[in-house]
Parts: C-alpha cells; structure tokens; sequence
C-alpha cells in the first residue's frame, strides 16, 4: 500500500516538473527570421493581408521598446504585429464559456531582436492552447495556427514591404476600424 | 507490490495528471468581475517634464557680449567670407589659429605610423574620396571655397567662423557649393520643389555663441552622406537625447554639450579618431594641468576604478575592457538606423526609363539607389570587440590591393592581454568599392559635380575613376574592379544608463558577446579541459570517500548489534 501511494507521489512530481518544463516553450513558438526586425514585421503584415480570404486583418502594430525609451531604458527593437480575423474570433466571442479568450485578441505575433544580433519572430501555439478549451475552441485555433504558419513563411525574391502602421486598435479589422476584433 | 509495478503505477499517474490538467483548463468557470480581484494601483506620473522646465529655465545665457549690439555686425552682409572679416575685426587672432587644426587642413601624422591621414588623404568605404570631390565634401569643411587644389588654405576669410558658432539652428551649407551656404533662394534637395530660402548672414551673425550639440552635429551627425551613416553612435538624436540614448548628453539631465569633453585649445579640438586613447591610467584629469593628456577619455573624469566598492570585481575588469565596452552595450540605439554596409558594385542600374532607381525598405530607408548602390542598415546594433591599443593603421592610396583578399581600410592594433591594450567596441563597415587593376590600389573616383565625368551624373565608372585618379596625381591603368573592403570606428558616444550596461552573463558564458576576442580567459566562456577534469576527479573522489565513510557506519553499527 505504502509503494501504491509512493507511486502516486512520484506520478504528481513528475508531472509537476514536466509541467514547469515544457509548458511555457509548448504555448509558444519561436523562429528566427532571416531579415530585421521591422522588414520582418512588414513581411508578415503583407502575409496577413494575403489571407484576407480568411478574414484577416491587420488591427495594429505596437513598439513596446518605445515605452521603455520614453521612461528611460534600453531594450533591444520588439514589434508586436496584431492581426484579427471576425470569421475566427465571431464564435469564440458569441459563447459566454469562451468570451474569456476574447483576452487573446487580437492575435499578436512578436517580432524581436536579441542579445545574438539576429531577429526572431514569437506566436502562440494556437493549436495546442485551442485543445486546453474544447473541441469547438479547438477546431478554430487549428485553422488559426494553420494560418499562423503562412503569416510567417517568407519568400526572400519578393521585395520588402512597407511597414504598415497602424495604431492598435485602428486599422481596418474586425469591420472597418471598428476597433480592433 | 513490486520496484516495477510503483514505477508503472507512477506513469499512469503522470498521465492521468496530464489530462486532469487539460480537463481542468477546460471547464475552469469564468472569474465573475466580483470576485476578480481589480486592485489598481495609482502610478505617479513622471516628474522629468516639470524638472526639465525648471532646467531650460535655469539655463540662461552666460555670455558677456550680445553680438547683435556690435557695429561691425550691423551690416548685410552678403558672403560667408564678409561675415568672417567682420569676427576678425574683434577675434584677431582666430582664423590663425584655426588654420592649425584639423578641422581646416583636413591632415593628419599619426606619430606612431607616420601615415599620412586625415579627409584629404584617406580614402574611406562610405564616399570614398575627396580628393576630385572637393565642391561636395567641404559642406563640412571650415571654411569658404573649396573647390579643388587651388584652394587658398592661408586666406583667414575663407575661414567659417559661424558653422560652429551658429545660435539660430538655420546656417546650413549645402553640397555642391564649395563651402558656402546658399546665398539665394534654392531648390534643396535638387528636383523636390523644397526651396531654401537665402541665408540670413547677418542675423547668424548678430547671433552668435557656444558651439553646440547641434552645430557639431551638423557635420558629425552626418558623416559618411546622411543622418547616422558612418559612425554608429553619432546620430541627429544626440541633439536632444533621452535618458536612455546618452546619460552625458540628456537634455533633462547632465545636457553635456560635445565641448564639454571635447575641450578645446586654440580653437583645436581634442579627441580624435585616427589616433584614439585607447587605454588611459592616469586617473581623474585635473583640469588646467598641462599634461597633455587626452580629456575626452572615460577616465578623465571618472577615473581607472569608478566602480562603487561593494563592487570591486567591476573595477578589476579595467585592465583588459574599455569602459564603452560594458556602456556602451549596442549603438544606433536611437530610432534611426545606422548604416552597415554599402556595396557599389551595384551602383549604376537604371530603372526601365533610363532613369535613376531608388528602392526604400520596409521602414522607409534607401535600400537601393543608382548613384550608390545596395546598402544595409541596423539599428541596436551588437558592437564587434577588438584590442585596440589607440594605433590605427590604414590602407592609403598607393598601398597595394591585389583584389584577392578584403582590404582593411584601416586596421586597430593591439596585443591581447598587453598592458597597452583594452578590448573596444566598434562598428566595422563593410563595402565593396573600384580598385585600379593596373595599378594595384584603391580608385579614387569623381563622384559629384556639374562635369560630364561625374559618376552620378553619367554612371560611366571609367571616366569617373578616369578623373578621379588624375585629380590624385597618378594614371588610370584603364581597368577597374570592385573589392570587398572593411573600415573600423570605435563605439564612443551614446553611453546608456548604468542599468543597461552588459550583464556578467553577457560575456561569461558560450557564444557571449566577447566570443570571438582572444588572448584572455572568461570564465563561463572558455573552457579548460584540465580545470574541468581535476574538478570531476575531486567529485568522484569525495563521492567514493562519502560511501566508504557510510559503508563503514553502516557495517559498525550493525556489528555493534
């Protein structure tokens, strides 16, 4: 009996450290981009709009180093590319068990440089957070995270777009600068 | 039940664990807004607006003279050189002694190499050259008229008193007029329908004072053909810095003017970039003693071991690390991105008109154009380290290039772990330019001007390298081809707050930012293949010496049963 239970003990402290382990990196996917961090950032804006079929639309373009400057800090160059798609996030919102997630509207991907001098691009791992919030949830990220990875797939023979900038918030999703989603 | 059931038992656990976790993330109920907790705190906004008011209003002029009362001002005046004779009338001594500085003759002997330097003489990997571009380059030249070699360089009224001394931010000389400012209204920049309208001499003169963060600027900021091209850590944000950007510099702060280090003698400015103080020991530089010692160094001021006490491992790092190495942790740090590399190799394709190409990036810079070529930028640029013991060698005109190897346009010397030398931050730039076949050396070429030889007038590389050459006293061999080249300049300016100084980390461990600098050992870094066997070899040993102690515990307490 007494191995039964030091079994179970064993059972909940491996999954406590699997779970402090590989949960930050399993919600989060990093790639590092062959371009800076602002051609990077109107890369994936272009990309975005490529997918207007889907709904998507750019709602903002954030500069949190910016903040950091102003109150008189250095951090290396971070873009934050918000884009929303209506057609993905109009179920989610219209379920009151899931109006929670509305909290990861608009759908942020980070565009970042770091101490090595290269530039690296962070989403979220839609499909595997989707599957935390049920099947309906989860079907909807699967198409999020399927068009994610066309967000971020760069063809290096066309030419760097401009950066689109846009005041979170503003822009044309959800309806025409309605707000954001 | 046996080792191997609870170890199997202990993998169901895991599992079921893991789809409890899922589960319950998926029927958490929803945290009503009365129960959140919504504690906001009141954050105190920022008070550096109204101290800096109270700093701008602090700031009054401490001159003694109002020039706007002097009659020798009170003139319309019409010319550069008019407005110099009239400041000579009182300064007399002046132009004698700017005559002498580099910021006229544009020469300098490096003592230690005996190469001859200076803008006259180097040939660089932004522009290239003056010489042959003279009408240009003396934009930001101190003086009046330079348009080719038979500049008069002893004339004191073709010195430019107020290119320096301009208070009113609205004296500008413009490319392509030999020095002067426009003296009549005029389309600047050329085909944009902006006009300039004619400088107003006579007020800059009525105005004039202290050199400035601007009037620096107004060349430095610019080197190399724009805002923030050459140098990394010069840009026009150092006019009115944050905090962030420069601690000396900040407008709401220290508001360090570049005098106020670059100290002055006879009009002769100290600091200087082809004869650098790499390594300076001789702590806080009292000011007024004739030591000749260099006073924009780091340590003038703050001295060889600057760091608080309880941090004396910090200062024990100065013999080996310039102070910009930590300070300095990445420049371009502004929002203007510096450029990295400009290839002209590329420079002369049309668009399907015929005409001039410019391609922009995605945040708007040149990335492209026909008179230059293909250029990259950066901004929070990771500087590359080097020893540097303050000698800079150059590769001059004449010096052979065989079109094989990169050519170091200059080189910073140093001996790892030598007295002498202290690991530097800089920025390396890197370009492909003309070199003579022939002749086995870098080409000088005609860049600008209203001639039919002008590379950005014609985009004929060989009338231009053609011209260029002969300007420089030597034949064009009459073939050209472009070489890799690379110029160094060391990370100076835009010294960051204290708390985003590089990190222990930073260099202590694999692939840091001192990866590549030899001749020393960094913990973390470097891995000696001794230290870390004898350290094994002492773990085993303890861990055998620790079960033998047990095992004897062990065996005496049960024999003692």
């Amino acid at each position: 009996m007494s191995k039964a239970f030091l079994g179970i003990i064993l059972g909940i402290f491996i999954t406590a450290i699997f779970i402090m382990n590989s949960a930050g990196s399993l919600m989060f996917n990093e790639i590092e981009s062959p371009f800076g961090v602002e051609e990077t950032a109107a890369r994936i804006q272009a990309n975005v709009q490529s997918l207007a079929s889907n709904g998507w639309k750019l709602s903002g373009l954030r500069n949190p180093a910016k903040a950091v400057a102003f109150d008189g800090g250095n951090v290396m160059p971070v873009l934050l590319v918000e884009a929303c798609s209506t057609k993905y996030s109009g179920p989610i919102l219209k379920d009151s068990n899931t109006q929670i997630l509305s909290l990861l509207m608009p759908c942020s991907i980070s565009v970042y440089k770091k101490d090595d001098g290269k530039t690296y691009v962070g989403m979220m791992n839609s499909g595997l957070l989707g599957q935390l919030f049920g099947s309906k949830v989860g079907g909807i990220m699967k198409q999020v995270e399927a068009d994610q990875k066309v967000f971020v797939t760069f063809d290096p023979s066309k030419p760097a777009p401009p950066l689109i900038k846009i005041k979170p918030g503003g822009g044309s999703a959800g309806g025409n600068d309605q707000g954001g989603c | 039940m046996s080792i191997r059931n609870t170890l199997l038992l202990a993998f169901c656990m895991t599992g079921t664990m893991l789809a409890t976790t899922i589960a319950v993330a998926n029927v958490q109920p929803p945290v009503t807004a009365t129960n959140a907790v919504t504690e906001v705190k009141t954050v105190q906004a920022p008070t550096k607006i109204s101290s800096a008011t109270d700093s701008k209003q602090n700031k009054k002029s401490v001159s003694t003279a109002d020039h706007s009362k002097f009659d020798e001002l009170q003139k319309d005046f019409k010319s550069g050189p008019e407005v110099t004779t009239a400041c000579l009338e009182c300064h007399t001594e002046a132009a004698k002694q700017v005559h002498k500085t580099k910021h006229w003759t544009w020469e300098y002997i490096n003592p230690a190499t005996k190469q001859k330097l200076g803008k006259k003489n180097v040939i660089n990997n932004f522009c290239t050259s003056v010489t042959s571009n003279q009408t240009f380059c003396s934009a930001c030249h101190v003086g009046y008229g330079w348009a080719d070699d038979n500049f008069d360089f002893t004339k004191e009224e073709n010195v430019d008193c107020v290119v320096c001394h301009d208070t009113t931010g609205k004296y500008k000389k413009l490319p392509g007029l030999s020095g002067h400012p426009n003296y009549e209204s005029m389309e600047w920049p050329p085909h944009s329908g902006k006009f300039r309208e004619a400088t107003d001499l006579t007020n800059i003169a009525q105005s004039v004072g202290k050199t400035s963060r601007k009037t620096c600027g107004s060349c430095h900021f610019y080197g190399g053909g724009g805002n923030a091209v050459k140098h990394g850590d010069l840009d026009s944000s150092l006019v009115n810095p944050k905090h962030y950007l420069d601690v000396h510099m900040e407008t709401e702060g220290l508001d360090f003017s570049c005098a106020k280090c670059h100290l002055s003698d006879s009009h002769e400015v100290s600091g200087s970039r082809y004869a650098p103080t790499a390594v300076d020991t001789d702590g806080v530089l009292m000011r007024g003693k004739a030591d000749g010692r260099n006073p924009t160094t780091c340590q003038a001021c703050h001295g060889d071991t600057p760091h608080k006490a309880e941090h004396p491992k910090l200062n024990e790092h100065t013999d080996k690390i310039a102070c910009q190495t930590c300070h300095i942790p990445e420049y371009a740090r502004g929002p203007l991105a510096t450029k990295m590399s400009w290839d002209w190799s590329t420079a002369g394709t049309l668009d399907e008109n015929g005409h001039r190409k410019q391609v922009k990036g995605s945040d708007g810079r040149t990335l492209y154009d026909s008179k230059k070529g293909d250029f990259t930028y950066d901004r929070y640029v990771i500087p590359e380290y080097v020893w540097f013991n303050g000698d800079i060698k150059y590769t001059l005109f004449g010096d052979k290039v065989d079109g094989e190897d990169l050519v170091k346009i200059n080189e910073f010397l140093g001996t790892p772990g030598a007295p002498d030398s202290r690991i530097w931050p800089v920025k390396t730039f890197r370009g492909k330019q003309p070199y003579d076949v022939g002749n086995q050396t870098l080409a000088i070429f005609h860049t600008a001007g209203k001639d039919d030889s002008a590379f950005w007038g014609n985009y004929d590389w060989d009338k231009a390298i053609k011209w260029g050459m002969e300007a420089a006293g030597a034949d064009y061999s009459g073939e050209f081809k472009f070489v890799e080249t690379e110029m160094s300049w060391p990370i100076t300016h835009m010294v960051a707050p204290k708390e985003d100084a590089l990190t222990c980390k930073q260099c202590h461990k694999k692939e840091g930012r001192l990866e590549g600098v030899e001749g020393v050992y960094i913990p973390g870094r470097d891995a000696n293949p001794w230290i870390y066997k004898i350290g094994l070899l002492i773990a085993l040993l303890t861990l055998i010496g620790v079960a033998i102690h047990g095992g004897i515990r062990v065996y005496m307490h049960k024999r003692g049963e």
